[in-house]
């Protein structure tokens, strides 16, 4: 028995590995070092040496936008590897435990739900001190919920549906049944379900940034460097551009690249 | 009557939830509270004084007893004091949220105003404007960070239109924070709805009611607004964990001086006391917005669909 995308889900690998690879490029070179400060080349325009123009301090920004991107990217992977990992985990367990044990994972998982993912990070980064893996791990810690529910609901549906009873009836193991059956429809919606959501946590990680809390306040972030050059907006405004641009096209690319569906947690509710 | 009662028990045991959460986060921090106050305070941490610290708030006790002790306090309003401006907490949250609830709630109802004609004139004509319009908003939502559309509002209000009126001190400096805040809800809010209206109007009483002889436009109407209803109020009540974080953000971009603005600036100097209550302020907020959502669902669907 096979299994396809939710209905409509278009998914991109080749987006997404585009995406992944130019990621590792931006992280490893940029035309100029991101944080050589020349005050002789200050709010400099757009130009073939310096194609975005350079900020108030002389440094290039398309190499701030690069290291940005790179630093981005990994604290998104973090979020969303734990958030679908855990999500699963805690969704698949609850499903084939029963009684107390089954009671707690939910209770567990709904009151993560309950917890707005911005203000646990915040409150997170701001103890524990920031670091790509921290601040991925903050903004995971209060956005797994909804996974771990979604993968409930779809593993309690799919143990429920003839074929797989049939399957159990025949004698196939229940690791067969996990494996066979339950895993592979629950991976594509969740897949849909975060590509439904990526965008936000984009969001959510610039806004940690712009706030002065994210992964590196030494190191240029596309929240960071929106922060800094807001106080430049009046003599420089296309230095606003820049860093919003990114982040927008990065959560279109990531929104398109693994595909979403916003009916995904709807269509998949228990009741 | 007992169903209020279970959802009322079920919201007191996630805030118990999260006063554990909260106090552990307190308690795992690396560094000693007490000596972390003093040195913020630029105070010498000698033994005495951090002793004296610790008894006061009961850190010299076991691990529950010191939680039954931060509880007990905080749930008669000693929410500690504040490292930074040597306030207590909770004065200091008090002051700020009339800010605070006049760009979330006026955001909420900005977005619900907006949510019923747009998703309506939506779902009526697919592919016609307002359809599109609200795919836009939703993208809009996924992909645009708020804070830097209210950069780019301030300038283009300041330096384009002149308009400094929504800059100076009166009630219209909450109407750019407001829009934007309710510019991050409402395309997922218009969704759900537009998606309910489509799937009642699909649904078999639609059909039933149809077969009857009713007109279908009432029946749409009645029948769709309702349903649709229910599925707008549970995404309200889990947006409304965008609007808290979304208060922050714009507090800090338009400098009005909320509660967000207030954590935003503890966090620097790691004001732990002040982010402990934010937490729990949070979830109060989060488990107020689901518990009326749940209670109105009983007024939408008296029998529950």
């Amino acid at each position: 028995m096979s299994h396809h995308l939710p209905s409509g889900v278009r998914r991109s690998p080749t987006l997404l590995a585009s995406v992944a690879a130019l990621a590792v490029v931006a992280a490893l070179w940029q035309p100029y070092a991101p944080d050589a400060v020349d005050l002789t080349l200050r709010n400099v325009g757009m130009s073939w040496a310096h194609p975005m123009g350079t900020d108030h301090l002389g440094r290039d920004v398309l190499s701030r936008i690069l290291v940005g991107f790179a630093r981005t990217l990994a604290a998104v992977a973090i979020v969303a590897s734990v958030c679908v990992g855990i999500g699963m985990a805690v969704g698949i367990l609850a499903s084939s435990l029963h009684g107390f044990a089954r009671a707690a994972l939910l209770r567990t998982a709904e009151f993560a739900s309950v917890v707005p993912s911005l203000v646990a990070a915040i409150a997170i980064v701001a103890m524990f001190g920031n670091g790509t893996l921290v601040v991925g791990l903050a903004l995971a810690a209060g956005a797994w919920g909804p996974h771990a529910l979604l993968a409930f609901g779809l593993a309690e549906r799919t143990r429920g549906e003839t074929y797989v009873r049939a399957a159990a009836a025949l004698g196939a193991s229940s690791a067969h049944v996990l494996f066979r059956h339950v895993l592979p429809a629950i991976v594509d919606t969740q897949l849909a379900y975060l590509g439904a959501k990526i965008g936000r946590v984009v969001i959510a990680y610039s806004a940690l940034a712009f706030l002065g809390l994210g992964a590196d306040a030494s190191r240029p972030d596309w929240g960071a460097m929106l922060f800094e050059y807001r106080l430049s907006m009046f003599d420089q405004p296309t230095l606003m551009l820049w860093p919003g641009l990114a982040i927008v096209l990065l959560c279109v690319a990531l929104r398109e690249g693994i595909g979403w569906d916003k009916d995904a947690r709807t269509r998949a509710a228990p009741h | 009557m007992g169903r209020v009662l279970t959802e009322v028990s079920r919201a007191a045991a996630h805030l118990l939830a999260a006063s554990v959460l909260a106090f552990l986060i307190v308690r795992a921090m690396p560094g000693d509270p007490a000596v972390l106050l003093l040195l913020a305070q630029g105070q010498a941490a000698d033994p005495a004084t951090v002793a004296a610290l610790h008894a006061q708030w009961g850190l010299d006790r076991d691990l529950p007893g010191q939680y039954a002790a931060w509880l007990g306090d905080f749930l008669v309003g000693d929410w500690r004091t504040s490292f930074r401006t040597g306030r207590p907490i909770f004065e200091e949250f008090r002051a700020r949220l009339p800010t605070t609830l006049t760009v979330g709630l006026g955001a909420f109802a900005l977005a619900l105003l907006v949510v019923r004609p747009l998703a309506e004139a939506a779902a009526a004509r697919p592919g016609g404007w307002p359809d599109r319009l609200l795919d836009a908003a939703t993208l809009g939502a996924q992909a645009v960070p708020g804070f830097w559309i209210g950069c780019i509002a301030i300038w283009l209000f300041v330096v384009e239109f002149r308009a400094l009126d929504l800059f100076a001190g009166g009630p219209l400096r909450f109407a750019l924070p407001i829009a934007i805040v309710a510019f991050a809800v409402l395309g997922p809010l218009a969704q759900v709805y537009r998606a309910g209206l489509r799937e009642a109007a699909r649904s078999d009483y639609v059909r039933a009611a149809l077969a009857r002889g009713a007109p279908r436009a009432r029946v749409v109407a009645q029948q769709g607004r309702r349903y649709a209803a229910l599925g707008l109020l549970s995404t309200a009540a889990a947006e409304a964990g965008t609007v808290v974080g979304g208060t922050a953000v714009v507090e800090t971009v338009f400098g009005l001086p909320g509660i967000g603005q207030f954590v935003v600036d503890s966090v620097a100097v790691r004001d732990f006391f002040v982010l402990q209550a934010f937490f729990m302020v949070a979830v109060a907020w989060m488990l107020l917005a689901s518990l009326a959502a749940r209670l109105a669902r009983r007024f939408v669907a008296p029998g529950g669909f």
